[in-house]
């Protein structure tokens, strides 16, 4: 028993729920509500009914593909903070691109989830690039280009991509020819769940079984290892960085396809920052991170309901994500840091 | 040509309005890594400045103690990062990461709590002008005040020892976890400051999102201005003045999203080495353990 205490996965799963539940109810008894009554709202919107529920895994989702984006890099030693930007940008050229192929369903869906998992991997890859090439901080490089991705989007679907038919701020509504199909009616829970598991799927086998694999946590456990062994640690830069953007924008995408149907420049409320706290819960294995992204999901979705029947404020769940975050930041993620 | 002249300084002003709340943060930043703790936490450090401004300004009715309070609220943000990046050798970039959102979430909590309301405070007794000049005079006199400490003064040899080699520091006899801490604490005290100037001088209220990413800019500016206080102030003027280009040029119906950019975009350049060499304190986010076992 002392053991299973032990393990990694298990310490961090309770020092999140103790985060989670220790400060939630202090900030509840803060708004004046008692914390018994604001978890049950919590999660009476979480699981109170089949759509419900439904919504809880679409929150799931849309922080799954991004937490593990965040996961293949930090393997590798790289701290990619920028998958806000890559989610949006992959958002984005999937809008454009769905409104652009009115092919046959099966052809347009997956011309928007490339096109989307293409342009996050363009936006990763310039920070591998950039570090790759010029040795540059990955961490600051990707806070930039999470900001200049919001501006570029904003810029160009109020201008160069602004549709007759779009609103400010917004590419136009897909063809439902570009939409994913549902799983159950009347939700938005679509196959973007069965994609994200299957990526997760694929990167554990990643991760466990291929060259590829071990060279990514060479890179990140023993850099100077790995290098006298032969490995090249530009090249690992620059493939992780491109696979873990294009994750991400594949994210992205399924927020265009499954959930909106079109790309808005609110199309995420942060979820790349929150997926970081979901990566690390995950202990960066993928199996755990679905895990994790389903435990976040309640929260994200539970906030709702939580606001509107207990009244307390849903900023709460931020201040408690961020927490996790600090609270899990302990694990020694890059054997020798470079800076910049 | 009275019209040009008179263009011309009023775009001047701007940038100075723009920049000053840079160059406190910047100058956070500057201090903090020059010790060797890279402080992602910038923008939250703004936010709680910002936030606490406004709510003990509109209790107390007065702005100074707002102010005050700013700084502290900043000194404690930054207080939990130093800890966590220093006594428990945390990873700084995750933990900065974290506060940011753990700030952005706490005065949006916040406001539902003190002022009733989502979004935006009720408006606050404020510094007005005069209280805006002051600030700005003050951002110049930190600058000055912290070139001087760290070139000038033992402590701030100290300071720049443990960020550059902080087993040879310990070796010299400085405690390298303390030096750091104090160093992370003061540059949060400045780095408040920009929220201060945000919320209770250049406008009389706080509302959701009004550091809009200053606090990033100001990392882009500490690089910038490799790692040195001018030099980050210079970048924070420059970054100020396309922030006040930008206001002007909206007016003229130039998309302005292009040159919000701008500074992130300098700020790659920069960082890949293309407008000179670079180089980071050499132990810049690198937590120090004392045994050197592990």
């Amino acid at each position: 028993m002392a053991a299973f205490f032990r393990l990694r996965i298990v310490r961090d799963l309770l020092i999140a729920l103790v985060v989670v539940f220790g400060v939630g109810s202090i900030a509840m008894l803060l708004a004046h509500v008692s914390p018994i009554d604001g978890f049950a709202a919590l999660f009476d919107g979480a699981f109170g009914t089949t759509s419900e529920f439904a919504e809880t895994l679409v929150s799931a989702t849309a922080l799954l593909f991004p937490a593990l984006g965040i996961a293949l890099a930090f393997r590798a030693g790289l701290f990619n903070i920028g998958a806000e930007g890559q989610l949006v940008l992959g958002g984005l050229a999937a809008g454009v691109a769905g409104v652009f192929v009115p092919g046959p369903p099966v052809v347009s869906i997956v011309v928007t989830l490339v096109a989307g998992a293409a342009a996050g991997g363009v936006w990763g890859g310039i920070a591998g690039w950039l570090k790759a090439r010029f040795g540059a901080n990955e961490v600051i490089a990707t806070l930039m280009l999470n900001v200049v991705a919001a501006l570029f989007a904003t810029y160009a679907v109020d201008g160069p991509l602004h549709f007759a038919t779009a609103n400010e701020g917004e590419t136009p509504l897909l063809a439902p020819t570009a939409w994913l199909p549902t799983i159950v009616p009347d939700t938005r829970l679509t196959i973007a769940i069965l994609i994200a598991l299957a990526v997760a799927v694929a990167l554990r086998f990643v991760f466990n079984r291929t060259v590829f694999g071990f060279e990514l946590r060479a890179a990140g456990e023993a850099p100077e290892a790995a290098r006298r062994a032969g490995i090249d640690l530009r090249r690992i830069a620059l493939l992780a960085m491109t696979y873990s953007g294009a994750i991400a924008g594949l994210g992205g995408a399924t927020l265009v396809t499954g959930v909106l149907h079109r790309f808005n420049t609110g199309l995420s409320p942060g979820y790349g920052f929150v997926a970081i706290a979901v990566a690390l819960v995950g202990n960066l294995e993928p199996l755990w991170i679905c895990v994790a992204a389903f435990a976040f999901g309640i929260l994200q979705n539970g906030a709702l309901s939580m606001q509107a029947e207990a009244n307390v404020p849903r900023d709460v769940i931020n201040v408690v994500e961020g927490l996790v975050i600090i609270a899990l930041a302990g694990r020694r993620y890059v054997a020798s840091r470079r800076s910049t | 040509m009275n019209a040009l002249a008179a263009a011309l300084v009023a775009l001047a002003a701007l940038t100075l309005v723009k920049a000053t709340p840079l160059i406190f943060a910047a100058l956070g930043g500057v201090l903090s890594e020059r010790s060797g703790v890279v402080n992602i936490g910038l923008e939250g450090i703004m936010i709680g400045g910002a936030f606490t401004a406004v709510c003990v300004s509109g209790a107390t009715g007065s702005p100074l103690l707002g102010a005050l309070a700013g700084v502290v609220a900043g000194a404690l943000l930054a207080a939990l990062l130093a800890f966590v990046a220093t006594r428990l050798a945390f990873d700084q970039i995750v933990a900065g990461t974290g506060l940011n959102i753990v700030a952005l979430g706490g005065a949006a909590f916040g406001l539902v709590l003190v002022f009733g309301q989502p979004g935006a405070s009720r408006e606050v007794p404020a510094f007005g002008q005069t209280g805006e000049g002051v600030l700005t005079v003050l951002a110049f006199v930190l600058a000055g005040a912290l070139a001087l400490f760290l070139n000038g003064t033992p402590w701030g040899l100290r300071v720049r020892a443990c960020g550059e080699n902080p087993r040879a520091a310990a070796a010299a006899g400085i405690d390298p976890l303390r030096t750091r801490f104090w160093s992370v604490v003061a540059g949060g005290a400045i780095a408040s400051l920009g929220g201060v100037y945000l919320s209770l001088a250049e406008l009389d209220l706080y509302s959701d999102g009004m550091t809009a990413g200053r606090g990033f800019i100001a990392l882009a500016a500490v690089i910038f201005g490799r790692w040195t206080p001018f030099g980050a102030t210079g970048a924070a003027l420059f970054f100020g003045f396309f922030s006040a280009l930008q206001y002007t040029l909206q007016r003229a119906g130039i998309p302005s999203e292009l040159m919000q950019a701008l500074p992130y975009l300098a700020a790659l350049v920069a960082l890949a080495g293309l407008a000179g060499r670079v180089r980071a304190p050499a132990s810049d986010g690198i937590p120090y353990i004392a045994d050197a076992s592990r």
